[in-house]
């Protein structure tokens, strides 16, 4: 990476550490889009970083998605990110969803969008709706982290759009780079409270038993992270698809791991909704659904593999990279 | 945090892969093991074709018989040789572990009479670092090395030596002094000849069938002087020193590895949903792991000291391979299924499950992996 894009995410971090707070999570599940966060964002050109004249490698677009996981960062920034790259546009937030029927379902923010994608991976093809942000027919949800996840209704006569790029593959990617940062944060919120937390007279990181939960949980991150860097690594690749299923899978198994012990190590505390874990440990749950869950991509990859047969195995297991 | 960098590999190591891949071709006939553990299969001439190939000590220098090519580089040969369950074992610790450790501590003399041979895949080495009353707690051990006249005299026992009955050589780790406040002072390794006046070596049975460990007593066993390697009273550091070189290489998360490969040829070209799933599972573990252990390979050759590294990459790796034969066992096709293929996958099934207890114990247990990693964690 650069030193330009190192630059760009030591400034997307300052934003994320100041403005993404419990405080500022808490009023996000509470249903308040948090315009400040938004605006800054904006006027420092995160929304148009994947877009394909932004200037940066759509890499950085998706180390931006993965710091804002370890932040929580409660706005549609990938779905933006994603939407001003398919349609060329870079006004305001946007947001991607999932056709079902005559709606397009499951879209982060959606009453906060002026401009909406419905997804058919199936058919290879978006619906574009435009929309009123806070209009009155937009059918509220959440996922189980708290976070907006809307219907809308699809108007009569809306264009389709052919994709041009996997594009379930690629929010998969995304949902992926969230979950490995979402992750690295658990080990270091568990890390901090176990050096922290006194029982039996000494720190409870003393103890072997928490010992070894925290190496597995730092086994399970590292694989994460090393599994999602290896799909953006793969982006401009021709097993692009099938790296991002093998994240997508890897760093979902992490995920449940990972958020078991970070919980475990927190004791009482950490389930509490004051304590700002669950923020982290629920995103990091949702996600791992979001885009095809684990048993979704192993079952692309594998039959990808049992297909290629039992002596391509390991050539295919054996890239260079 | 724990870092694990993307590593690529060189093109020539690339290059390389194929050569052995057409060697490979060329062997098949030492290719007839169920499993890839690098344990098992002691084949004195495919370690000498190896030998001729340059293949064994590759990263060494010309003058004692290597091939000065890359950590990389071995690292392709490695792996490409475990997955085809290649017969590794006989040469596999003086390549991987002894020869290294001459390089890197034994004296001039050393290194001229022990390291050709080895590179001709003609000289063969076993560990001494277990006892009865050693294992996890390694700076216990109470074998001794007493000086007398220009040399030394061992007494005790070493556990778990593997192919001791088989090879020339073990490096033990000894105590040279008493033992003191600190247990890892007077520690030193010494090359013993195995088949020295006074070394009985037992084999030991395990629960899979196989005689490959030993028992080795050492009953007033003399060996001169110029056998200590490195230091005397210096043993511990350099022992420990070895430990990211044996616990990230491919041999950690591979040794299960015939029994995907059986699988896959068992569920046939188009697998029901939950065996693709089971075989994508597998995937997404390998491809991970196998970036982890290059990504280690890769620090190496750099000259840093990842040893937090390794053992992460090693319980990882370890666990795998226990996961790997579960997951198989429960996706593969019943016995009414083609019986050439179900037949074949029983046999690396099998085979791999009465190996798997030692995957997480050999070479340092899950346990005091996990200890390890702890410590680079900052809590202990």
């Amino acid at each position: 990476m650069a030193d330009h894009d190192h630059m760009l995410l030591d400034a997307a971090e300052r934003i994320f550490a100041d403005l993404c707070d419990k405080a500022a999570l808490d009023a996000a599940e509470r249903g308040e889009f948090p315009l400040p966060l938004w605006t800054t964002l904006a006027e420092n050109g995160f929304p148009t970083l994947a877009m394909p004249d932004s200037g940066a490698e759509l890499g950085d677009a998706f180390a931006l998605i993965r710091l804002a996981g370890r932040y929580a960062v409660p706005v549609p920034l990938a779905e933006t990110l994603l939407a001003n790259r398919w349609l060329g546009s870079a006004d305001g937030v946007s947001s991607i969803g999932r056709v079902a029927g005559q709606q397009v379902v499951d879209v982060p923010w959606g009453r906060q969008a002026e401009t909406v994608l419905g997804l058919d991976a199936d058919a290879g093809a978006f619906v574009r709706v435009s929309c009123d942000p806070g209009a009155a027919d937009v059918e509220r949800g959440y996922n189980l982290a708290g976070e907006p996840r809307d219907a809308l209704t699809i108007p009569s006569g809306t264009e389709w759009i052919a994709l041009s790029e996997p594009a379930l593959a690629f929010l998969a990617l995304a949902r992926a780079c969230a979950m490995a940062g979402a992750l690295e944060r658990l080990l270091a919120l568990s890390l901090q409270y176990a050096n922290e937390r006194e029982q039996f007279g000494r720190p409870i990181a003393r103890f072997q038993a928490i010992q070894h939960n925290l190496a597995v949980m730092a086994g399970e991150v590292a694989a994460a992270q090393r599994a999602a860097d290896a799909a953006v690594e793969a982006l401009q690749g021709e097993r692009f698809e099938l790296e991002v299923a093998a994240a997508k899978a890897r760093v979902g198994e992490a995920a449940g791991v990972a958020a078991e012990i970070a919980h475990q190590v927190h004791g009482a505390m950490g389930y509490t909704y004051e304590h700002q874990l669950h923020h982290f440990t629920r995103r990091a749950w949702a996600w791992r659904d979001e885009y095809g869950g684990e048993t979704y991509w192993q079952q692309r990859l594998g039959a990808h593999v049992a297909a290629s047969g039992a002596d391509a195995l390991w050539p295919f297991l054996a890239t260079r990279g | 945090m724990l870092q694990f960098d993307r590593v690529s590999l060189p093109e020539s190591a690339e290059a390389l892969r194929g050569e052995v891949r057409d060697f490979l071709r060329r062997n098949a006939e030492h290719l007839s093991r169920p499993n890839a553990d690098f344990t098992t299969g002691h084949d004195p001439e495919f370690s000498r074709k190896l030998g001729q190939q340059g293949w064994i000590g590759m990263a060494w220098p010309k003058r004692y018989g290597g091939g000065e090519r890359s950590f990389f580089e071995r690292y392709v040969v490695t792996e490409e040789l475990l997955a085809a369950g290649a017969p590794v074992s006989a040469h596999w610790i003086a390549d991987r572990q002894s020869g290294n450790l001459l390089l890197g501590v034994g004296s001039e003399a050393q290194r001229e009479r022990y390291l050709p041979p080895i590179t001709r895949g003609e000289s063969y080495f076993s560990i001494g670092m277990s006892e009865p009353g050693s294992g996890s707690d390694l700076a216990s051990v109470r074998t001794s090395a007493r000086r007398q006249d220009d040399g030394w005299v061992i007494n005790g026992t070493k556990l778990w030596s593997t192919d001791a009955h088989r090879n020339h050589y073990m490096i033990a780790l000894v105590r040279t002094e008493p033992p003191s406040d600190n247990r890892h002072a007077g520690l030193s390794q010494i090359i013993i000849d195995l088949q020295a006046d006074g070394a009985e070596i037992r084999p030991i049975r395990n629960m899979a069938g196989g005689e490959d460990f030993n028992e080795v007593v050492f009953d007033d066993v003399w060996v001169p002087a110029d056998r200590v390697v490195g230091e005397p009273g210096n043993g511990w550091a350099q022992v420990t020193s070895e430990l990211a070189y044996e616990r990230s290489g491919p041999e950690r998360f591979l040794s299960a590895f015939r029994v995907f490969v059986e699988l896959v040829r068992a569920v046939g070209e188009a697998p029901e949903p939950a065996q693709q799933a089971a075989i994508g599972r597998l995937t997404a573990h390998l491809l991970t792991l196998r970036r982890m252990s290059i990504s280690v390979a890769g620090m190496l050759e750099d000259g840093q000291s990842p040893d937090v590294e390794a053992a992460l990459v090693k319980a990882l790796g370890n666990d795998f391979e226990k996961l790997l034969p579960e997951v198989a066992r429960l996706a593969a096709p019943g016995a009414d299924a083609d019986h050439g293929r179900y037949r074949r996958f029983r046999e690396a099934f099998t085979d791999t499950l009465l190996l798997s207890p030692s995957f997480t114990i050999r070479g340092g247990t899950r346990e005091i992996l996990r200890g390890v990693i702890a410590r680079g964690l900052g809590l202990r």
